[in-house]
């Protein structure tokens, strides 16, 4: 037996990477071609519809596919961060109630199995950009900060979200819908306009705040310019979310364990 | 509605050689859902209204109130009460788990609970794996885990077994998994809802075994029972638990017989 001398609160984050990993050899364990469905399935989707509505809105494949496949993969993590984390801690009941895992720990796991799947779907980005040859300078760069503020938000929506969900079983309903309906109202199968960003939509693309997200990550890769307001709108809501989050922790989460 | 437990004065891991746990004045406080209705599924029809129409109360109940004691090195708690009186409940506090809504609680020491250990296992892992994954998440290092494995698959009596997934095991391969997997670390302070012991006569008599070395070896146990004859045999004091207060704190003669001259007769527990 194996004595432990101090009492781990919030567990090295190189603990939880291994959890997290572990989750994801169990869960593909009985499929036969194991985690390569988190690739296939999206490239499925960008392959037919790209080339499906490329015809129908008679744009060339070669600016609307590379449209579709970043746009489709950042949105399935930000998505997995939203809808995800209403159920975090109802997943995680045994380990809360056993005392094995803290709500910070499970938080983090949340975090890492998100962004694992997106590395594997990163693949299909990749993939496209090279075979529709699209042009990248080191301005493709400034898409990584647009990544990382999408994880910096994943954050505070586990605390958030994680909380409430535990509280209101409700919110995982409400999410999911409102979901299902911003991907549609996300230029993701569309695209805004040739010219000005907005397109049909105007004024009203630039209250989704999907689409400033997408835009500080989409934009770099495809060389196109972001404008201010989506850095403002996206800024905005980090900082006011993290806020939100601190206060929702020091609050509420106490009170999981006996929501669960 | 204040549930958050603001109040609370966590005095934290105090370096202090004497005093293992000090709860002063604690009160736990949670919120409960009522269902409206009782005349649940009366006929037919109600499942319609009360799936649509009955709404659910909320209300606030008091599982702990005005808890105080203290766990100096070596002593040994035994806590008894009726099902219900706040026994897991009290543990769960003492593990962390549950803040408490008021009053004072000090720990000095790591704190283990064995509580529900069968929950939490993945049913399409490896025996393997679950020892590696429980382990992970209670935050022991790879070379820790690894240097363990062979003692609980030992312990368990897996041998081969080890490397198949969990959904194919026996009731009693599950459980002995499951209690070795719980067991692979020693805490400074044990906290034990209900004695485990299961499984066949060889086994259990490995159960007690080891149960017994991790109560020799930890430095303060809280065992919340029903059982009289263990409870004499392994604690050096008692509490007696009754609707979430303490009615009654000292010697475990004394403890149990003011135990059982108040419960109430239909209690057989």
């Amino acid at each position: 037996m194996l004595k432990v001398h101090t009492d781990k609160k919030l567990q090295s984050a190189t603990n939880l990477l291994y959890a997290t990993w572990l989750q994801f050899l169990i869960r593909y364990r009985r499929t036969l071609l194991g985690p390569l469905w988190i690739i296939i399935t999206p490239a499925l989707f960008i392959g037919f519809l790209g080339l499906l509505y490329a015809e129908i809105g008679n744009i060339p494949a070669s600016s609307f596919i590379p449209h579709l496949a970043i746009g489709l993969v950042f949105w399935t993590l930000i998505n997995s961060f939203v809808t995800n984390s209403t159920v975090i801690f109802i997943h995680g009941k045994a380990q809360i109630l056993q005392g094995t895992l803290s709500i910070p720990s499970i938080i983090m796991m949340n975090i890492f199995t998100n962004i694992l799947t997106f590395a594997h779907q990163l693949i299909i980005i990749c993939a496209v950009l090279v075979y529709f040859r699209i042009d990248m300078s080191a301005y493709a760069f400034l898409s990584i900060i647009g990544f990382a503020l999408i994880v910096l938000n994943g954050v505070w929506l586990s605390f958030v979200f994680g909380i409430l969900g535990a509280r209101y079983r409700d919110l995982q309903e409400i999410v999911q819908a409102v979901m299902r309906i911003a991907f549609l109202a996300t230029p993701i199968i569309w695209m805004p306009g040739e010219t000005g960003r907005g397109g049909v939509l105007g004024i009203y693309l630039t209250i989704n705040p999907f689409y400033h997200f997408l835009e500080l990550v989409r934009a770099p890769l495809l060389g196109a310019s972001i404008q201010p307001i989506s850095w403002i709108v996206v800024i905005t809501i980090t900082l006011l979310g993290g806020s939100l989050a601190y206060w929702f922790h020091r609050r509420f989460s106490a009170l999981v364990p006996l929501w669960i | 509605m204040d549930l958050a437990p603001g109040n609370v004065k966590e005095l934290g891991h105090q370096v202090n050689k004497d005093l293992l746990i000090e709860v002063k004045n604690l009160d736990l406080i949670v919120p409960v859902f009522h269902a409206a209705d009782r005349q649940l599924m009366l006929n037919p029809t109600r499942f319609f209204s009360d799936l649509y129409f009955s709404r659910t109360q909320r209300g606030m109940t008091t599982l702990l109130q005005d808890i105080s004691f203290k766990l100096g090195a070596g002593e040994r708690l035994g806590v008894v009460g009726a099902n219900g009186a706040g026994k897991s409940t009290l543990l769960r506090v003492i593990a962390g788990i549950y803040k408490p809504t008021s009053g004072q609680l000090a720990i000095s020491g790591t704190t283990k609970g064995l509580f529900d250990i069968s929950l939490g296992m993945h049913p399409e892992a490896t025996g393997l794996e679950n020892i590696y994954m429980r382990g992970l998440h209670m935050g022991l290092s790879l070379s820790e885990i690894r240097s363990l494995v062979k003692e609980v698959v030992g312990f368990a009596e897996l041998e081969d077994h080890i490397d198949k997934p969990l959904s194919t095991y026996s009731t009693g391969m599950r459980l002995r998994l499951a209690f070795s997997i719980s067991t692979m670390i020693e805490p400074d302070i044990l906290l034990l809802d209900e004695w485990i012991g299961a499984g066949d006569v060889h086994f259990s008599k490995k159960i007690k075994a080891r149960m017994d070395g991790l109560v020799e070896q930890s430095r303060g146990l809280v065992l919340a029972t029903h059982n009289a004859g263990l409870m004499k045999r392994l604690c050096t004091k008692a509490l007696v638990l009754d609707k979430g207060q303490v009615t009654f704190e000292g010697e475990i003669e004394d403890a149990l017989d003011f135990h059982n001259t108040t419960k109430k007769p239909n209690q057989n527990a």
